[in-house]
């Protein structure tokens, strides 16, 4: 059985001002959590017990499939899924929620909202919701004979909910009746997939749920792969969460800001920034040493400038053009190079004794040379902006035999 | 791991930058946190928001000043249609009595029951019948081409297909780009000189489908023709292809003229060549030339 389980994208926890405010990012889908309680009567058959109320939305922001209040077949799915992972397994003492039995009780809700839909949208959910449920802290209760007084944070600290255990979902899908398996689905692997095997699990490798739905028949050792595999990812979640919990706890404690805003990454450039690419190495030694023995031996002579005259300079021995410019006109065509800094000559070839330099920088016609020079050369121009331009000069002015 | 071929940089041919491109200087473009003015008397529109009276920019894009109204129109955005615009989307649900279409918006498009062509053209009430047998007309993951009748409140679009042109799409070849990519036209429907036709999505998704035959095509396109493509027209609709890829990479307008320049000017290279970076960057060069010359 093919078997190739990919991992995640880049998984992120961060927690907002509030108690009980969690984004999660797995990949690209990003939910957020808002854990939230209400004082209320309690059910009758139940009066020691405090309620847990989950509820997820899905807004057109996280997909252009999803409409606003329609009651998708997606959504109660995830809703019942949700509130089977998380109340069925009985991982938050309900019992210490009661203030006053069969009067009032705790109903704590859990608002979990879907920003950004890539795909795997339980294994998000609950790992929001239950991130949220660890951070989120209740308002103390003073019980004084019949009086009973509910202090805000700022007369008393807030108190923690007791939760039990982590239970986290992990989705596994499967292609080709069975054939292939891959975990944490993104979209585009969930439009396509066969079936749908999802394990709640806690970090203590107890199993709170398992659901399997597409239809698809899987065989036991595929459901017990599945499980080992889901029990490893569960425990690095939880480390996860855990960590996550101890930054933000550490970055309250020493004042220091908290918070969606600060968990930002801020100042980093992204423009031109592209993805790690593998290049093709096999036969790189061979294409090396065709290169190089292909190519020409580098000139033995050290270019060195040479002073004609005070004010002028040349370089070179009049080489051919290496920088692969079209030369339209390959007589004897010199090449001017408009934008240079460094000093320039441009000799036209003389017959006599006399060299007229036509230099662009330069703002007369001609500066002529009375020495004799007989060597034609030309100039190469310093590359440092980018962009040569170079213009083809013709040979108006005809060199000016002048004796000397 | 994938492997990708390395390619050393070779030298490019200079060409000129346009003079058209300076005429940039009369848009003003902003990225988000750019102040745009400090009055005011202005209203805010799309795209602003107030920053201690301040009007700032939220999105990237170029200001538009309509009197008392600034808004910001973004560069990159997903399709704003309007009542006209001519796309091409995916059916991607099947509900009653109407299909959801994903034309890259921000919301599936509505494509009821009621604004398309049953086959056989009759005009007639639709019939119980016809909601059971929707999924023989379109099903989810078909291509169709429609034409935006009306916009919903929440912004979803509501398509029909009314019209002969319109409808499933056969064999052919899908391009998604950016929408803003896509110039407005009269027509969006062309049948290129090279021997493949385009349709040009509002939406940015653009549909190449060899050239129909002799005859006429079937009423409300509800016909797809399985006959196989000859390969000449595939190698054409491949060109084209990439040719729309690398127009896109290098964001050039793209219209029928622009197409058919660059289909020109890429005919010296393989079609796989086509999609090397530098071979794109000196295609699309000599596009814009074309273009410019054929404008001034």
């Amino acid at each position: 059985m093919g078997d190739r389980p990919m991992t995640t994208g880049a998984s992120k926890i961060s927690f907002g001002t509030d108690y009980g405010c969690c984004f999660v990012d797995l990949g690209k889908t990003r939910i957020m959590a808002q854990v939230s309680c209400e004082l209320i009567t309690p059910k009758e058959n139940r009066p020691n017990e405090g309620l847990i109320f989950f509820n997820i939305e899905l807004s057109p922001m996280a997909s252009p499939a999803f409409e606003m209040g329609r009651q998708s077949e997606l959504l109660v799915k995830l809703n019942r899924q949700l509130e089977r992972c998380l109340r069925n397994s009985k991982c938050i003492d309900t019992e210490s929620l009661c203030v006053v039995s069969g009067e009032k009780v705790w109903q704590i809700r859990v608002d979990v909202h879907l920003l950004n839909h890539d795909g795997n949208l339980m294994d998000a959910a609950s790992i929001a919701a239950i991130a949220g449920l660890c951070h989120f802290r209740r308002p103390d209760v003073g019980i004084q004979g019949e009086e009973v007084t509910v202090y805000s944070t700022e007369e008393r600290d807030p108190i923690p909910l007791s939760i039990y255990h982590m239970p986290i979902c992990v989705s596994f899908s499967f292609f080709q009746q069975g054939t292939y398996l891959l975990v944490d689905p993104c979209e585009r692997e969930e439009r396509v997939m066969d079936g749908l095997l999802m394990i709640a699990m806690n970090k203590h490798r107890e199993i709170c749920s398992i659901q399997s739905s597409g239809g698809i028949m899987l065989l036991k050792d595929q459901v017990l792969r599945c499980s080992k595999i889901a029990s490893v990812k569960v425990s690095e979640i939880t480390e996860l969460i855990n960590k996550a919990l101890e930054n933000d706890k550490k970055a309250r404690k020493t004042g220091g800001k908290f918070g969606f805003a600060e968990s930002l990454p801020q100042e980093r450039i992204t423009a031109l920034k592209t993805d790690v690419s593998h290049v093709e190495m096999s036969d790189v030694k061979e294409k090396a040493n065709e290169i190089v023995q292909r190519a020409e031996v580098p000139p033995q002579t050290v270019p060195c400038p040479v002073l004609t005259a005070p004010g002028t300079g040349q370089v070179g021995e009049g080489l051919e053009n290496s920088w692969g410019l079209e030369e339209e006109e390959e007589e004897e065509d010199e090449t001017v190079e408009l934008k240079m800094e460094l000093e320039e000559g441009h000799e036209e070839k003389g017959k006599g004794d006399v060299v007229v330099i036509s230099d662009s920088d330069s703002e007369e016609e001609d500066v002529v040379i009375l020495n004799q020079v007989t060597t034609k050369e030309k100039a190469s121009s310093s590359n440092q902006q980018g962009a040569v331009a170079s213009k083809q000069q013709q040979k108006k002015k005809k060199k000016k035999k002048r004796g000397q | 791991m994938a492997k990708y071929l390395m390619t050393l940089p070779t030298f490019r041919k200079q060409v000129s930058l346009s003079p058209s491109l300076s005429a940039l200087d009369g848009k003003d473009l902003v990225v988000p946190g750019d102040v745009i003015t400090s009055d005011t008397g202005f209203m805010r529109g799309h795209g602003t928001y107030m920053d201690e009276e301040k009007l700032t920019a939220s999105v990237a894009g170029e200001v538009e000043r309509v009197n008392k109204l600034v808004c910001v129109r973004p560069l990159r955005t997903r399709f704003n249609g309007e009542v006209g615009d001519v796309v091409v989307g995916r059916i991607t649900e099947v509900q009653q009595k109407r299909w959801k279409v994903e034309t890259n918006s921000r919301l599936d498009s509505v494509l009821l029951l009621s604004s398309v062509n049953l086959p056989g053209g009759e005009l007639r009430r639709r019939s119980a019948e016809d909601e059971l047998t929707m999924r023989d007309y379109l099903q989810e993951g078909d291509l169709i081409s429609a034409e935006v009748q009306s916009v919903f409140s929440d912004g979803a679009l509501s398509l029909h297909t009314r019209s002969l042109k319109y409808g499933k799409l056969g064999q052919g070849v899908l391009v998604q780009l950016s929408p803003s990519l896509i110039k407005r036209q009269k027509t969006h429907f062309h049948n290129l000189p090279c021997g493949a036709s385009i349709i040009l999505g509002n939406n940015g998704f653009v549909w190449l489908y060899p050239a129909p035959g002799q005859q006429d095509e079937e009423a409300g396109g509800y016909y797809t023709s399985l006959e196989p493509v000859s390969l000449s027209d595939r190698e054409v609709i491949s060109r084209l292809r990439n040719c729309l890829l690398a127009l896109g990479a290098h964001k050039v307008l793209l219209y029928d003229t622009s197409v058919l320049y660059c289909y020109e000017s890429s005919l010296p290279h393989q079609i796989k060549d086509i999609l090397k970076p530098e071979v794109m960057e000196e295609i699309v060069m000599v596009t814009r030339q074309k273009l410019v010359e054929q404008e001034g």
